[in-house]
């Protein structure tokens, strides 16, 4: 069987603008949560998000090029090509068919539709740009990295709300274990930072209202969690095939095992509260990786710090790994990066890669106050050095799909 | 105040990222200066926002169609009373 290796890595988030900064302050637990800046939120009730801040696309694309891309595309492009140059990827022609990407987004581009009705409504139908539609189509984060780095394979991009990140994983993963790719860019994108989905979800009751201590809002497993922060970023990897790894000496952070994937088939946004849709996606990907609970030892949570999601997602946790759930390190890193929406599921899978890579567990910040319903050990507040031969990460989205994808020490 | 084509130029420039240098009257939109047919329009989009205190003109499907220079532009502007 051909194995799938992580054998580059690239981020654009709120707390880095590399996958080796996001890392490092991930450990640190450093918050990226902060006032919006965007937009005007005098009138709406929540006032805080984390923002990618600095970021340049023409750092990574040519100017015109970036002018065709709504935000989540770019934001996959500039990953892409930082996990591209991290792996020292090149690709000969020859070999491009054999190179894929899968692009997982939730909202794609949301942002556009919602300024172009405003163009449409204010100057009229003449004013509105030829670029919406392909701008704005949710495929267009895969396509664009495709396009960006000469990928002439598939070009996936599937959307599940929160749980999209996690899916491009398994996708890459039978990808390359069906000998249809030799590489593959897999990862997730979100920029749908906007008045309105803020609205939405603040009307929703989803987000946390805490604006006057940004970096204490996002408090994932705490009795006194009140809603996610809302971010922005994205996050890709490079999975190679083992024999082209090897062929070029590549350095590898860890094997892609493989993963599950459920529906609760139960609510449009709360999950099941016995856990059972949740237990099964991390049982389907165990089973699929080869692997016992046992194997494990960190779990990336999807851990948004909604009270719904926290209490349920560690009753699931219970279910799936039994009597070694107590022994697992649990952390979420939505407590520092906030909630990536689309990108969370990679930027879990990424906290999992780099924890095996470097023996450290990253924490759960704001973890003060332990809530009765979350007694799992959650990795409060500061990191933990230990070595981690397998790790998973898990995301679940509104609509009730689930998530989770294992990764294993490679050689391990 | 800048020159008609000044103003031309610095809105071809924005729009299809090219250098200044490189916008000359006679310069083709596609040929010299990488536009697409979907940068045309955007193109045609953005003078019409920019001429748009200065005159009540719309650029019609059929006008974008004859626009093929920088020049073009400029004759589209001045007969509709554009300076």
């Amino acid at each position: 069987m051909t194995r799938a290796l992580i054998t580059g890595v690239g981020a654009i988030t709120p707390i880095g603008l590399t996958a080796h900064d996001f890392w490092q302050n991930l450990v640190a637990g450093e918050s990226g949560a902060g006032l919006i800046t965007r937009f005007d939120t005098s009138d709406m009730p929540v006032k805080i998000a984390a923002e990618v801040r600095d970021f340049e696309p023409a750092n990574y694309m040519d100017a015109k090029g970036a002018r065709r891309m709504s935000r989540f595309s770019q934001f996959a492009v500039a990953a892409a090509q930082l996990a591209a140059d991290d792996a020292g990827l090149v690709i000969s022609d020859e070999e491009r068919p054999r190179c894929a990407s899968a692009i997982a987004t939730g909202a794609g581009g949301a942002i556009d539709t919602m300024d172009e009705l405003e163009v449409l409504l204010t100057r009229g139908p003449a004013r509105v740009s030829p670029f919406y539609v392909p701008t704005m189509a949710p495929n267009m984060g895969a396509c664009q990295v495709s396009m960006h780095l000469g990928l002439r394979g598939p070009a996936l991009a599937s959307v599940a709300a929160c749980a999209s990140g996690l899916y491009s994983y398994i996708e890459a993963k039978a990808l390359i274990e069906a000998g249809l790719a030799d590489v593959v860019l897999a990862g997730g994108t979100e920029a749908a930072l906007h008045r309105l989905p803020i609205a939405a979800l603040a009307n929703m009751k989803a987000l946390s209202r805490r604006n006057d201590e940004p970096t204490r809002a996002s408090r994932p497993f705490d009795a006194d969690r009140d809603g996610f922060v809302f971010g922005e970023g994205a996050i890709v990897m490079v999975v190679e095939s083992e024999a082209r790894a090897k062929a070029r000496g590549a350095r590898v952070y860890a094997e892609l095992m493989g993963g599950g994937l459920s529906c609760d088939a139960f609510h449009i946004t709360a999950p099941r509260e016995d856990g059972t849709g949740a237990e099964q996606a991390m049982t389907a990907a165990l089973k699929a990786s080869g692997m016992n609970p046992e194997d494990v030892d960190y779990v990336a949570a999807h851990g948004t710090g909604t009270p719904l999601n926290d209490a349920s997602e560690t009753v699931a946790i219970k279910l799936a790994f039994g009597g070694h759930a107590r022994k697992l390190a649990i952390s979420s890193p939505k407590s520092m990066v906030g909630h990536l929406l689309g990108a969370a599921g990679a930027a879990g899978a990424l906290a999992a890669v780099m924890a095996i890579h470097d023996s450290v567990v990253p924490p759960t910040i704001n973890l003060e106050t332990p809530d009765p319903a979350c007694d799992l050990d959650y990795t409060p507040l500061k990191a933990r050095k230990m070595a981690v031969r397998a790790a998973v990460a898990n995301g679940f989205g509104f609509g009730g799909q689930n998530g989770c994808v294992v990764f294993r020490k490679y050689g391990g | 105040m800048a020159s008609l084509f000044e103003r031309v130029r610095d809105v071809v420039v924005a729009q299809l990222k090219v250098s200044p240098d490189e916008v000359q009257p006679g310069s083709s939109l596609v040929d010299d200066l990488r536009a697409d047919s979907l940068d045309v329009v955007d193109l045609t989009i953005a003078i019409e926002e920019a001429f748009a205190d200065q005159a009540d003109f719309e650029i019609r499907d059929e006008d974008a169609e004859n626009i093929k220079t920088v020049q073009d532009i400029l004759d589209f502007l001045t007969e509709h009373g554009i300076s």
